[in-house]
């Protein structure tokens, strides 16, 4: 079967005074249908970039300059393929949130303050022609409980009376309403306490279980994605430098910089001294250095990894990744792993 | 909840009421608004009494130049004036304060007889009129333009539109006024000002038939231009960085990716939202319009209640000062008052602060 969406040597540059911000740079990677693909990075790594542009929504100083992202559709019997970056109008408007939703980070923000979630419920099930009036509140209903919120509760309220983590959960189940394809969920959990976080974690667990879409989880944390994902993407200056599915991240990750946020994650058994981060601060996307872009913070560095940017290799079948050392590099670095 | 419940049982219902009362969001907004009433009344009484070279000294004045005797004139400038001369100020404020109290402004010192709360009453009316009329035009033409400027920042329209705002907000009224009769009235010659005195031409019954309110628009049509373009200006400009701000909030991007028709968002979600501190402005205009409409409506001899204020002044009408004073303060407390409610009406996050859902 084919992916629901490739991502196809994508770039995308946002215009600075300083210059050209490189957000994105040559990034392909696919979704399955029905899978779960977790793209991992730091703050300013791109991820978010990447998200924003597949639905269109990226701020006006932004622009793609190669690249394509290919959505396939199933519904409404054949198949067919559209560049979601080439959308516009009507069928852009269709393709938004009917065939992918995304859930942003700041969820304190992302409903309208004046307008009760009745209101913003219907608001997206009329733009879309979907269930109006009394079908349109037993399919909420249902999708409220589904979230763990009580729809009684929360149905007539207006967003400002409810907690951070019920509006997110509120847009989490807005989301869902008309049964999008692909859900892309940027840091849905970053903005709340580590209870609420655990909440909301449970519930997209649940749903996956239940629901049948393919996720698109961006993230900073490995072991967030760890739980929700099949496989991880990790971004490091707008490019991936390691696909593999989760299992293989984490015991044998090739990657110098995904050795280094793995070691970041504490463990239960593990002591303090156990924990390193990575030195340095991610680079800056204007002015990067030349070669690989994490040569300046990585611990096997040399002459090579100065002058030449490496392309991802294949490791093994479904895992590859982006460095000139990959071959000695877990050996090199995960001293600090075997407690595990 | 148990223990709230627990201490207001155990207190006495008196207080319990009393508390009721004081927690009252309309309530508290009623009484701040009549106690500001009060004290800017007060102000004006001593204000006015103090000023040097009152109407009863000049009054007394003239009759004596005119060969009455010191003890005559006062005693007939007195009854001319209904007033005790001889009270202790603080004795004329009880008595002042008691008759407004009973809508009872006093008698015009210059028009004998005549009444304030009457004279007020006649010109107040053609105020709210054209002060209304106005602020409608502006608002509504201002929320327009600011938003286009908004979404069309940085184009051609935008930088037009806003150099222009910011002409038209920077320019005093009273010279907007003088070159719209300069340019239309006396050089072009396209409207005749001179017609256009008053609020009424001689002769119009008042009623509702088209003859009366198309005089009655013919009369305010040139002030109400005026109006509009010095006060556009400051909308246009509110209204397009309140629209920046919003269409930079999260929930319009949501909007966005939720696919909804961008009209739903112009209006619902960016419109609604923006709005909102507009509102608050609007209602807050109206009080001071009926202030400040003193100058254009001495330049076009409209007789509302900014030129009756501008007689009084050069008359020394004190009464007359002091009425209108008080209708100025009132509108502009009941137009602050008004505009709390509805900005607790408008937006449901005030909406539980006022307790009022």
């Amino acid at each position: 079967m084919q992916p629901i969406l490739s991502i196809q040597n994508l770039s995308i540059e946002y215009r600075a005074r300083r210059g050209r911000v490189r957000a994105i740079r040559n990034v392909s990677f696919d979704v399955q249908r029905g899978e779960a693909v977790a793209l991992i990075g730091e703050s300013g790594s791109g991820k978010t970039t990447l998200g924003l542009g597949i639905v269109q929504l990226l701020p006006g100083t932004a622009r793609v300059t190669q690249g394509r992202a290919i959505y396939r559709r199933s519904r409404d019997g054949a198949p067919s393929e559209i560049d979601t970056l080439q959308l516009k109008g009507r069928a852009l408007r269709e393709f938004r949130w009917k065939e992918c939703a995304m859930v942003f980070q700041s969820a304190l923000n992302a409903l309208n303050p004046v307008l009760r979630i009745s209101d913003q419920f219907a608001d997206t099930a009329q733009a879309h022609g979907y269930l109006q009036g009394r079908a349109l509140h037993a399919r909420a209903e249902e999708l409220l409980k589904l979230v763990r919120l009580d729809p009684d509760r929360v149905w007539r309220s207006f967003p400002h009376e409810l907690s951070g983590g019920m509006r997110q959960r509120v847009l989490i189940a807005l989301s869902l309403l008309l049964e999008p394809q692909l859900l892309i969920l940027d840091e849905p959990t970053t903005a709340l306490d580590i209870l609420t976080q655990r909440n909301i974690m449970d519930v997209l667990k649940d749903l996956r279980h239940k629901l049948d879409f393919s996720l698109l989880f961006i993230s900073h944390d490995l072991a967030l994605a760890a739980e929700l994902t099949d496989r991880v993407a990790t971004v490091y200056a707008g490019k991936i430098v390691e696909l593999a599915s989760v299992e293989t991240t984490f015991k044998e990750p090739a990657h110098p910089y995904t050795i280094g946020l793995i070691n970041a994650v504490p463990t239960l058994k593990g002591t303090k001294e156990d924990l390193s981060s990575i030195p340095g601060s991610p680079p800056d996307l204007v002015e990067m250095p030349a070669g690989c872009k994490f040569h300046p913070r990585c611990p096997l560095v040399e002459s090579r990894c100065k002058e030449e940017e490496p392309e991802l290799v294949e490791v093994k079948p479904g895992h590859q990744t982006a460095c000139w050392n990959w071959r000695s590099a877990r050996e090199a670095l995960q001293t600090h792993k075997v407690q595990g | 909840m148990a223990t709230a419940t627990l201490s207001s049982l155990s207190r006495p219902g008196l207080l319990i009421w009393l508390e009721k009362i004081t927690n009252n969001f309309l309530l508290q907004r009623i009484v701040r608004a009549l106690l500001t009433i009060w004290i800017v009344t007060t102000i004006t009484f001593f204000v006015i009494r103090a000023m040097p070279g009152n109407a009863v000294d000049i009054l007394i004045q003239e009759l004596t130049a005119a060969g009455v005797s010191p003890d005559d004139a006062r005693n007939q400038a007195a009854a001319l004036l209904n007033i005790n001369l001889d009270a202790p100020a603080h004795e004329q404020y009880i008595e002042y304060v008691g008759n407004v109290l009973r809508a009872d402004l006093g008698n015009s010192y210059k028009s004998r007889g005549l009444k304030v709360s009457e004279m007020i009453a006649q010109v107040l009316p053609w105020t709210l009129f054209s002060v209304g009329l106005s602020l409608l035009i502006t608002f509504m033409l201002g929320i327009m333009l600011g938003a286009i400027m908004a979404y069309k920042r940085d184009t051609w329209i935008d930088h037009l539109l806003s150099n222009l705002a910011a002409t038209l907000d920077a320019v005093s009224p009273y010279l907007i006024g003088l070159l719209i009769i300069l340019l239309l009235g006396v050089l072009w010659k396209i409207v005749p000002i001179t017609e256009m005195r008053g609020a009424l031409s001689p002769g119009i019954q008042p009623g509702f038939s088209l003859e009366f309110f198309a005089d009655v628009l013919n009369h305010v049509k040139i002030l109400l231009l005026v109006y509009v373009l010095s006060s556009v200006g400051s909308w246009m400009l509110i209204m397009k960085s309140s629209t920046i701000t919003t269409l930079g909030e999260d929930y319009v991007t949501v909007a966005r990716a939720r696919g909804l028709p961008d009209l739903r968002i112009l209006t619902a979600y960016v419109g609604r939202n923006a709005t909102l501190p507009l509102f608050t402005r609007l209602a807050i205009s109206v009080g001071f319009a009926v202030g400040g409409s003193l100058l254009l409506e001495s330049l076009f001899t409209y007789r509302g209640v900014g030129f009756l204020l501008a007689r009084a002044i050069a008359e020394r009408d004190y009464p007359v000062m002091q009425g209108v004073f008080l209708v100025i303060t009132m509108a502009v407390v009941f137009a602050n008052l008004f505009a709390d409610f509805l900005y607790g009406w408008l937006d449901p996050r005030i909406r539980i602060a006022g307790g009022g859902n």
